[in-house]
């Protein structure tokens, strides 16, 4: 057991000792148990080591300021969930205060403090289901901007970031304005469930009367199945995704790709657009086409995730030697996402998306998905051309985009005095 | 409806899967398979489902079958190619001449029936021109298997098109045509303010007629269209998606039943011989006839909107067309025109690995 989990694991078994004797004293009792149990199989993971890794990864912590705001860059988890939010506030100064107390508080649950308690007879100040410390699981909270927040209701429009406009209806949509746009966007990421559930609960209760829910969506990630740790997990149509993302490690081309650059407010310097796409898939419609054709739609081979006629995941699909798709089709969604020509060099985006599932639909139709989200520099240039190329590939038909939008995700807050956004409200 | 889909030349797996076992067995018998021989797979077999599923869901096979098929095919994991001899292309020649001609009676029906919509919007009856307008959106969902792509995707457009994909919705100028119409006639407007609309609705749908005998339907799509027809149901009908204010789901899935009917028949003299293809779409497609007529028998004679359904009755309809998906999507399969190419190697010198 490192430092680190063993100092959470005292505090956490002190705070239950504290709050309950008995409760706390049989957790400890158990833990010993299963210990014992599981030392009799070697080959096993003990209970002790389950415990100690899961421990582990509670324990991580993603700070929240930085020059960019956490979960852009940060390698997806395994669970998310995405509020778009509305503001109610009916000046910029309540506005500004909510999004301040919004900061604040998601840099308390992104650091993992214990919950404050009040007095008895007073509503806990945290609903506490994670318990009395809110372990950081590698939260993030990245916060970002509709453009309608920055219509005429708090005097924001000269700072509007120059591309921020309502999220364009492409020719595949079929948006329903319930499930599209708003003021705000909350994207919450975690590895537990849990975590994330807490999260939006308590950041809405933060800003309760200021800015309401507008739509909701839960999303997670495939789990890392190999066969090697840098395989990209898969979405619901069975094929991996994110194989052709520019590597976040890479500074530089992150300035050119993601990070806002010249002739945007000064304030949005470390800013980035976040398109946000609700992208429902079809799949009891996509599980009845033969396999050929599915990996002619994609341009992968459905197993391994190389390209077609490629053996491994991360091979080059060399369309230089192959100009009339005799190989991987023309008309595949790789070819025409990302042609790797040097003049669409430039269009490449960074994919942090997440599958989603959300029960069925009134025709017995799963209602399953991927929560696309996309960080790009100009959305212009990178997004929107994309999905234009993509506008008549052959898998339309088993996609429907009902919702989401368009967001402009702020640089991140400079220190614990600082919030996300403040930049914005000093200049306008 | 009616979108465009890439062509296509399909394995269908269950029958590779199918064959290879056939051949496995066989070659187990004689036991030359101890000695490692690779057994040439052959017609004819048939599917071997869950024996007590056989009845209805013919496509679920067991992991035995499909484990040991793959073994005797090509090793472990690996997918069995289809193995079923293509047809001509231009044995499709004759189903998609009859296809037409159907498409081009539904036209001719249509417009009379749009031009009673003319009538009952001009006298401003709702009732009346509710129900000219389902005889006439079911009319043009008869033509399923018609792909209206290119410069006819444009008519296809202002006749039958969503307003979710257009900038501005339901208020685009760009929304016209039945569902226009729909929108009219289920929200608050008076029907008579609907008649430019039916007007340039019977238009189109006379300029339609008058091109849909000459269009080209390629193999692939006409034999894709068996199954894609009554998906569209399950995806954008059953879910009121493209009917978001009649919820005239049920009477748009009978209409596309209607039509999917019409490309079996046609498709029949293909298909004989291939696979066990007939007699399984046969029985699922007989299966929801009989529900769709039960659902009407339950609510006075007439197809109940979506909204209408009581679960059960849901529940009923939803399964049961998943199950004639799941048969009809081995259509595709049985009848290929060419086998699936090689798909050529990338150059192995060439190649560049990255973390």
């Amino acid at each position: 057991m490192s430092e680190l989990d063993r100092r959470t694991f005292l505090t956490r078994s002190a705070v239950l000792l504290g709050a309950g004797g008995v409760g706390g004293a049989g957790a400890i009792v158990r833990a010993a148990t299963k210990t014992e149990a599981a030392a009799a199989v070697p080959t096993e993971p003990s209970a002790a080591q389950e415990w100690s890794v899961s421990q582990a990864q509670l324990a991580q912590r993603e700070p929240f300021d930085g020059p960019h705001q956490a979960g852009i860059l940060t390698p997806a988890p395994a669970q998310a969930t995405f509020a778009a939010l509305d503001s109610l506030a009916p000046d910029r100064k309540t506005l500004e205060e909510a999004l301040r107390a919004l900061s604040l508080r998601a840099r308390e649950l992104t650091d993992g403090t214990p919950t404050p308690l009040l007095e008895v007879d007073d509503p806990p100040a945290d609903s506490g289901i994670l318990g009395p410390l809110n372990d950081p699981d590698v939260l993030t909270v990245t916060i970002a901007f509709g453009a309608s927040l920055f219509d005429q209701r708090y005097g924001l429009a000269s700072q509007r970031p120059r591309e921020l406009i309502e999220m364009p209806t492409f020719s595949v949509d079929d948006l329903d304005p319930a499930q599209s746009h708003g003021d705000l966007l909350l994207q919450i990421c975690a590895h537990q469930r849990d975590t994330v559930v807490h999260t939006l609960r308590e950041l809405l209760r933060t800003v309760r009367g200021s800015l309401q829910l507008r739509w909701n969506i839960d999303g997670f990630s495939g789990a890392a199945r190999g066969p090697s740790p840098h395989n990209s997990p898969r979405n619901l149509f069975a094929f991996r995704d994110g194989t052709a993302n520019p590597p976040t490690s890479d500074a530089a081309l992150m300035n050119k790709l993601v990070w806002v650059a010249d002739g945007e407010p000064a304030w949005a310097t470390g800013g980035t657009y976040q398109v946000a796409r609700i992208i429902r898939q079809h799949v009891e419609f996509w599980d009845r086409v033969g396999l050929n054709e599915q990996e002619n739609m994609i341009g992968r081979v459905r197993t391994s995730g190389a390209p077609l006629g490629g053996t491994t995941e991360f091979e080059e699909p060399r369309y230089d030697i192959d100009p009339h798709g005799k190989r991987i089709p023309l008309d595949a969604h790789i070819r025409l996402a990302n042609p790797r020509t040097p003049a669409t060099e430039d269009q490449r985006i960074l994919r942090r998306g997440f599958n989603y599932t959300r029960g069925f639909d009134a025709a017995g139709q799963l209602d399953q998905g991927l929560m696309f989200v996309a960080f790009n520099q100009s959305p212009e240039r990178q997004f929107a051309t994309i999905q234009q190329r993509l506008s008549a590939e052959p898998m339309i038909d088993y996609i429907t985009p009902v919702g989401g939008g368009y967001f402009f995700a702020p640089p991140g807050a400079r220190d614990e005095s600082d919030w996300v956004g403040s930049g914005l409200f000093a200049a306008a | 409806m009616l979108r465009s889909i890439t062509s296509r030349w399909t394995t269908t797996a269950a029958a590779a899967v199918c064959v290879a076992l056939a051949a496995f067995l066989a070659v187990t018998a004689l036991g030359v398979g101890r000695h490692h021989t690779r057994p040439t797979a052959s017609a004819p077999y048939t599917l071997t489902p869950f024996a007590t599923y056989e009845a209805r869901a013919p496509h679920v096979l067991s992991s035995t079958v499909i484990n040991s098929a793959q073994g005797a095919v090509q090793g472990a994991a690996a997918t069995p190619p289809s193995v079923l001899p293509p047809l001509q292309a231009s044995a499709f020649n004759g189903p998609t001449a009859q296809y037409r001609a159907y498409a081009v009676r539904q036209l001719g029906l249509m417009e009379s029936q749009v031009r009673r919509l003319q009538n009952a919007l001009a006298a401003n009856d709702r009732t009346g021109a509710q129900e000219a307008w389902r005889a006439a959106y079911a009319r043009y969902l008869r033509l399923g298997a018609v792909y209206l792509v290119g410069p006819l995707s444009t008519l296809n457009q202002a006749i039958d098109g969503n307003a979710g994909s257009l900038p501005g919705g339901t208020a685009s100028p760009q929304f016209t045509g039945l569902h226009r119409i729909e929108y009219g006639l289920w929200t608050s407007a008076q029907p008579h303010t609907l008649l430019s609309q039916a007007r340039l609705l019977n238009l189109n749908v006379h300029r339609l007629r008058g091109v849909v005998g000459k269009i080209s339907i390629e193999p692939l799509e006409y034999a894709t269209r068996a199954h894609e027809i009554l998906e569209d149901a399950a995806r954008d009908l059953l879910s009121g998606a493209d009917v978001p204010w009649s919820e005239e789901g049920v009477l748009a899935t009978n209409a596309g039943l209607q039509a999917t009917e019409e490309v079996m028949a046609t498709l029949r003299p293909l298909l004989t011989g291939r696979e066990n293809t007939i007699p399984i779409v046969k029985t699922e497609l007989a299966t929801l006839r009989s529900v769709i007529a039960s659902l009407a028998a339950a609510h006075g004679g007439s197809l109940p909107s979506n909204t209408q359904l009581t679960q059960a009755q849901a529940e009923l309809l939803d399964g049961t067309l998943g199950g004639a998906l799941e048969a009809l999507s081995q259509v595709p399969g049985s009848l290929e025109t060419e086998l699936p190419p090689q798909i050529p190697q990338i150059p192995r010198r060439d190649v560049r690995i990255e973390p």
